[in-house]
């Protein structure tokens, strides 16, 4: 990834990232979760803000703390760490509302050309999963890592 | 020295997969379900839609 990112935290399975975005709005942790699913090796890809009193987690809040991008690159990157320790998983994401669904797809699309050399990438079209394509508008996301 | 590996960190931290550092308390997170509506919506579309096809493999 040539764009900047957090540097990240993690607890040994790296099933749970920590990192703090930094902007204007001050410093405000945020925790990334691949959540085990009804299927084995298919994971849910989460993450939101850690209140920092109560440690709960929001998902919904929104940061405005002028790093998207940075945070993007930053949550890629937890793929990528994810993946190399648990290479047979599915990863699965999808926004909590449409506009955050479109926002982590034009994230994806900037960095398609790197993602696609190392995953074999999916988005959810009225019901089914086809390949990713720029411009599509989807309702989720699915990621597998290459195996040479 | 601390500034020399400070800077090797952040030279790591820009290849694909990132620096990642160990942090024990976060092992508290780990068998939670922290994001349950996402976690339950990932499970309907496994119902639902389940996974995408085999890729043909090219002979």
């Amino acid at each position: 990834m040539k764009l900047e990112r957090y540097e990240l935290k993690a607890e040994k399975s790296l099933m749970v990232f920590e990192f703090v975005s930094e902007g204007p709005k001050g410093e405000i942790s945020k925790l990334v979760q691949f959540g085990e699913t009804n299927l084995k090796d298919f994971y849910n890809l989460a993450f939101g803000d850690k209140d920092p009193v109560t440690g709960e987690i929001n998902d919904s809040v929104v940061s405005n703390n002028n790093d998207s991008d940075k945070v993007l690159a930053t949550v890629i990157a937890t793929v990528y760490a994810f993946t190399d320790k648990h290479p047979e998983a599915w990863v699965y994401a999808t926004g909590s509302t449409r506009s955050r669904t479109r926002l982590y797809r034009m994230g994806l699309t900037k960095y398609l050309s790197e993602i696609g050399e190392d995953f074999d990438l999916y988005g959810q079209k009225e019901g089914e999963w086809e390949n990713f394509e720029k411009g599509v508008e989807y309702e989720a996301f699915l990621a597998q890592r290459k195996n040479d | 020295m601390i500034k020399f590996v400070i800077m090797k960190v952040k030279e790591l931290n820009k290849s694909k997969l990132p620096v990642v550092r160990i942090d024990n308390s976060l092992e508290k997170y780990k068998d939670k379900v922290l994001f349950k509506d996402k976690l339950d919506k990932a499970n309907e579309m496994l119902k639902t839609t389940g996974l995408p096809k085999p890729k043909k493999q090219h002979s």
